[in-house]
């Protein structure tokens, strides 16, 4: 089988090539925070002898389930981690989903809606996620 | 106006497609079933009861970790292929790998929810 690769320097920057791109690094992102975010959950598991799978119930759930560790690994560094997930998979996600809605829709006033709403979406979800892991 | 494709879901997956387009397809069923998941999950924090229920469903449970894992190995694929072009060549020997794992993680991850849903 023949492969074909353009360098990214010959693919110019058009708006396709920085979605891709910035499609790619958002998932990157994910993967790294996802990695990170184990590592943290099974050092806090040999530190405190708490079993793994409740920590990440702890940290998904905030508000679900009583937490006997406290605020032990809720500081400024690990909201901000959230956060910077949050914002990574909304990116990501907004980008996924346009990608289906402009296959289904093809006039140019249901792609400018679509596009609207989904980015409006996308702002209010960030925010009001923002919002929980700061404030809970 | 939608487009005309008339093209059947089972016509597309029996094409030149076949393995390749499952993954394609079941990567955009996977991205749209973590998109709702996160709406839900987002509701669920900020303190909505019925979102609250639905994230304790056992089923809800299972249908999001049988697409969004898949979503997620298949993604990860996707991505060592696009940065690493020469692998294209055996794009068909990964797609055989990512099923492996995906069977695995995803039944080990259904098994778990369906022994906690019977009571451990």
């Amino acid at each position: 089988m023949v492969t074909r690769t353009l360098p990214l320097k010959k693919r110019g920057f058009s708006f396709e090539v920085f979605m891709w791109a910035f499609t790619r690094f958002t998932v990157i992102a994910m993967y790294g925070l996802i990695i990170v975010g184990i590592l943290g959950g099974l050092r806090l598991s040999m530190m405190t002898g708490v079993n793994f799978g409740d920590i990440m119930y702890w940290a998904f759930f905030p508000n679900m389930a009583e937490n006997p560790l406290g605020q032990v690994w809720m500081n400024l560094v690990t909201r901000l981690m959230v956060i910077a997930f949050v914002l990574s998979a909304c990116g990501h996600g907004v980008h996924g989903v346009l990608e289906i809605l402009d296959d289904y829709f093809t006039s140019e006033l249901a792609r400018r809606w679509s596009r609207n709403f989904i980015i409006t979406y996308a702002i209010v979800a960030s925010l009001v996620a923002m919002y929980v892991i700061l404030t809970k | 106006m939608g487009l005309k494709r008339n093209v059947s879901l089972s016509t597309a997956l029996g094409y030149k497609g076949q393995g390749p387009y499952l993954t394609f397809i079941l990567h955009r069923i996977g991205g749209s079933a973590l998109f709702i998941l996160f709406t839900v999950y987002i509701l669920s924090l900020l303190g909505v009861q019925s979102m609250h229920t639905l994230m304790g469903n056992w089923v809800f449970q299972i249908v999001f970790l049988v697409f969004g894992l898949f979503h997620a190995i298949n993604g990860l694929r996707i991505t060592i292929l696009d940065l690493f072009p020469k692998l294209i060549e055996h794009f068909r020997t990964a797609i055989n790998i990512e099923w492996v794992v995906y069977v695995l993680v995803a039944g080990f991850a259904v098994f778990v929810v369906i022994r906690n849903a019977m009571g451990g």
